[in-house]
């Protein structure tokens, strides 16, 4: 590639995707099923910020991939978790993360959270709406302007919305939405966020046969991820087999029962 | 009937050197040094919002004099470059040196093809890794690209500059001992540069994988006591 230089009428400005585009960097997506996909990752709010629960399992007819990141920090204060073709899922992280950090460098300030989100509505809109490869996106971070942690939804065709309380992507849906359902209150304590957003994790895992569990013989966890004044936080592996052990448990001593478990 | 006058090539190139020489000497200048753990890079600059040190990628930092509008150009292509090669091969294999290469090549065809030289000079810098070394590349507005040892200097007045932080800077100092150095090289011996004249970027490795940092006035006037 030659030194990429426009005039003023051409230039793409900050936007990464539309200077790839420009210079024939990126490639219109392929349609083909064959592709690992599933997933369930949820993210609730809490006083100080968000939590981020993510499972670890990529699916295709069988188990393809036993530990995948589907939650990654797109920059240092936002997280961006995938669902959905996991193909285009990471190659959709890249691209988000190139994007946010290629706009600070060329205007020399930080996109706002609002601005992040707004961003993905037409990259989710075009791979959606023209390849069978769907992705979903679930995006959260620490609204640095505004103070206060937050959580940006999608729909299949980009639309964009914020969630007050929490929101779940990936076909674990059912089971972690329910658990949130009984068990969300406003303004909980980091504590009790993370144990409900890891329990919602391990119910999706429980019943969804494309979701990963805690897998206690591989010693591989779900991925837990906090936003808050700090920015994006991953818990690290011990706190993460802390956490799914004790949900285990007592999941154990009730001999197999879910009801009770919520504390 | 027009009429065509020669006009000999050599008679050509001096005259916009000439143009393009007085273009960059109106402005300030700036001092870029390797110190013990990284690279600095200091300009004279009143302005707190249109920078002249910028970061390009991970370990590569631009800086530029002269007309603001034609070295902000070959910023944003930089980061363009730098961006578009990574996102194609691999973060590892974005390269100083080839950036450097394509600056001089378009200020080499500008200055000898454009309808007028750009009145530029700019620098790429890169810090360190196991794999690349530190480096400090000058580009001058005909194209001619230096590889510039321990420091450099940009500018109108880089010849005295330069002999002046030539005296102070023996061998890679602190960042404290090179800023005041590069302060006290553009300032000369007659005035005394305020904190907020000063833009200073540095390279440095604090454990992220983006290394360029610019300083605050806080920042500057603390490392200058």
């Amino acid at each position: 590639m030659g030194l990429p230089l426009f005039d003023a009428q051409s230039d793409p400005g900050p936007s990464f995707v539309r200077f790839a585009e420009m210079a024939g960097l990126t490639l219109p997506p392929a349609t083909s099923d064959l592709s690992a996909h599933a997933t369930t990752v949820v993210a609730v709010r809490f006083a100080e910020g968000v939590v981020m629960v993510g499972d670890r399992q990529a699916t295709s007819y069988y188990v393809a991939n036993r530990d995948v990141r589907k939650i990654e920090a797109a920059d240092r204060y936002t997280a961006l978790a995938i669902s959905g073709s996991a193909a285009r899922g990471l190659e959709f992280i890249r691209l988000a993360q190139l994007s946010f950090e290629h706009y600070e460098k060329m205007s020399d300030s930080a996109l706002s959270l609002e601005g992040k989100a707004n961003y993905l509505s037409p990259l989710i809109q075009r791979n959606n709406l023209t390849s069978t490869l769907v992705v979903l996106p679930l995006l959260a971070g620490w609204d640095l302007a505004h103070q206060r942690g937050r959580i940006f939804e999608y729909d299949g065709a980009g639309g964009c919305y914020e969630r007050q309380d929490f929101s779940v992507i990936g076909s674990g849906t059912p089971f972690a939405d329910s658990t949130l359902r009984l068990g969300f209150k406003p303004d909980m304590s980091r504590e009790d966020a993370l144990a409900l957003a890891a329990l919602a994790i391990y119910e999706a895992a429980d019943n969804d046969p494309s979701t990963g569990g805690p897998d206690f013989v591989r010693n591989i966890f779900p991925m837990i991820v906090t936003l808050t004044a700090e920015g994006f936080r991953e818990l690290d592996q011990d706190t993460a087999a802390a956490t799914f052990r004790s949900i285990n448990d007592r999941r154990a001593e009730s001999g197999g029962v879910a009801g009770g478990t919520l504390r | 009937m027009s009429n065509y006058f020669y006009v000999a090539p050599e008679q050509l190139i001096k005259d916009r050197a000439e143009f393009a020489q007085k273009g960059i000497a109106r402005g300030r200048s700036i001092v870029a040094a390797i110190y013990d753990v990284g690279v600095v890079m200091v300009a004279e600059n009143p302005s707190a919002s249109l920078y002249k040190i910028s970061e390009i990628y991970d370990r590569i930092a631009f800086a530029g004099v002269g007309k603001y509008n034609e070295f902000d150009r070959l910023r944003e292509a930089g980061i363009r470059w730098a961006d578009g090669t990574g996102y194609t091969y691999s973060r590892e294999d974005v390269d100083a040196r080839a950036l450097a290469n394509y600056y001089a090549q378009h200020l080499g065809d500008m200055f000898t093809e454009g309808q007028k030289p750009l009145e530029v000079e700019i620098l790429v810098a890169q810090l360190g890794n196991k794999f690349r070394p530190t480096k400090l590349y000058r580009i001058a507005y005909e194209g001619t690209i230096s590889d510039e040892a321990d420091y450099a200097v940009l500018g109108g007045d880089a010849e005295t500059i330069k002999g002046r932080f030539a005296d102070l800077e023996v061998g890679h100092l602190s960042l404290s001992q090179t800023l005041k150095n590069a302060v006290a090289a553009l300032a000369g011996p007659d005035r005394e540069l305020p904190v907020s004249d000063l833009e200073v970027g540095v390279l440095e490795d604090r454990g992220d994988r983006r290394t360029f940092a610019r300083l605050g006035d806080d920042q500057i006037a603390s490392l200058l006591t």
